[in-house]
């Protein structure tokens, strides 16, 4: 297993060179994709069993990390506001020796701390990929501190875990009593909605972004104003989807990142468009 | 690019199935060290392991078989509900599967 240590924390990463997981590595430089996963029940697995492969397979640098208190990356006890999350990443790539713009994906939080970093690291960004995802604004803090409150008091109860296993199954219940324990060893739940935010007109995101969401899920009804302030803004509303976007359409999902990636490398040198499949 | 040097004898999938069942057993924060595993059990209900579990038994196949055995690739091509009831003894057929693909190629 691959740990990189990053600042006070080590940090799990999984990289999938491109090619790697067989298809073809393309000419020229490949574009760098980063994948960054959701608060809590997500680890950097949500792609590496979906997006992963195929974005290697298309010849992409594929970088996969678990987030700080998630996954095989350390747990400190304190340090889970936004900006921590952001310097971490920023860490990373710098331990990875990665100094190419790269294409930010985040799903769910993990959009939240890639436009962070699309924001406080315009030169080091290509492009941003927000999956059922709000940018890190004061109404964004708040909806974000109302749901971790929530959770820390329903899943300290044993009733609630058992009631989750009995609906959803041994499997969400473990992922609801690791979540439980973040929530009870760490200040995520405190310092998460209380960290730097960007100003509600977006003007700090400058690269192009792609925003998917799924159209029964409220965070949908941000596609207007993000059209409206985001002046390169790609929006997708996938019909009768939740916010599991990622999990449950992630052939549609892939498809949509391939085609944007692609998109936005296309005019660099030494990349021919439709070579890779 | 490098090639290995040592290739691995294809091997049945009884072989598999008690090497998968071995390294579940050792992997890191699982928990399996004592666990009953046999062609029927279960990733999902039975081991209920999470899935970064699965990332960290991807990585211990590939350092064990070599680039032949990509459980990455493997569960990207199957659906959700194929995940959910993925056997060991399925994990097992594919790698017996994969490794007897390349003595042959």
């Amino acid at each position: 297993m691959a740990k990189t240590p990053t600042g006070d924390i080590t940090t799990h990463v999984q990289r999938l060179p491109a090619g790697a997981a067989g298809g073809t590595a393309g000419e020229g430089e490949p574009p760098v994709v980063v994948l960054v996963h959701g608060l809590l029940t997500d680890s950097l697995a949500s792609y590496y069993f979906t997006l992963g492969p195929a974005l290697s397979a298309a010849g992409m640098d594929t970088v996969m990390y678990d987030l700080r208190g998630h996954g095989r990356t350390d747990r400190p006890p304190t340090g889970y506001r936004l900006e921590h999350f952001v310097e971490d990443l920023a860490l990373l790539l710098d331990a990875l020796d990665e100094h190419r713009p790269v294409h930010l994906v985040g799903n769910s939080f993990g959009g939240t701390i890639a436009a962070g970093f699309a924001a406080w690291h315009p030169e080091r960004t290509a492009t941003l990929t927000m999956i059922e995802s709000e940018p890190p604004v004061a109404a964004w803090a708040g909806h974000i501190a109302d749901g971790l409150a929530h959770a820390r008091r329903d899943l300290v109860h044993d009733e609630a875990i058992e009631w989750i296993k009995e609906r959803y199954g041994a499997h969400t219940a473990r992922l609801s009593r690791n979540a439980a324990r973040i929530l009870q060893t760490t200040t995520l739940a405190e310092d998460v909605p209380a960290g730097r935010l960007i100003d509600d007109d977006l003007s700090a995101l400058r690269c192009p972004l792609l925003a998917v969401f799924g159209g029964d899920s409220g965070l949908s009804a941000q596609v207007p104003e993000l059209e409206a302030k985001v002046e390169r803004c790609r929006t997708v509303v996938l019909p009768d989807q939740g916010h599991s976007v990622l999990v449950e359409q992630p052939g549609r999902t892939r498809d949509l990142v391939l085609d944007w990636v692609r998109e936005h490398h296309a005019d660099r040198p030494g990349v021919r468009a439709g070579a890779v499949g | 690019m490098t090639t290995e040097t040592t290739a691995t004898l294809a091997l049945d999938e009884d072989t598999a199935l008690a090497q998968i069942a071995a390294t579940l057993r050792a992997l890191p924060d699982a928990g399996l060290e004592d666990a009953e595993i046999g062609r029927e059990t279960l990733f999902h209900d039975d081991l209920e392991l999470e899935s970064i579990d699965l990332v960290s038994l991807a990585g211990l196949l590939r350092e064990h078989y070599g680039e032949r055995v990509n459980l990455a690739l493997f569960i990207a091509d199957l659906e959700l509900d194929e995940i959910i009831a993925l056997t060991v003894g399925r994990l097992a057929d594919y790698v017996a599967a994969s490794l007897r693909a390349t003595e042959e190629s």
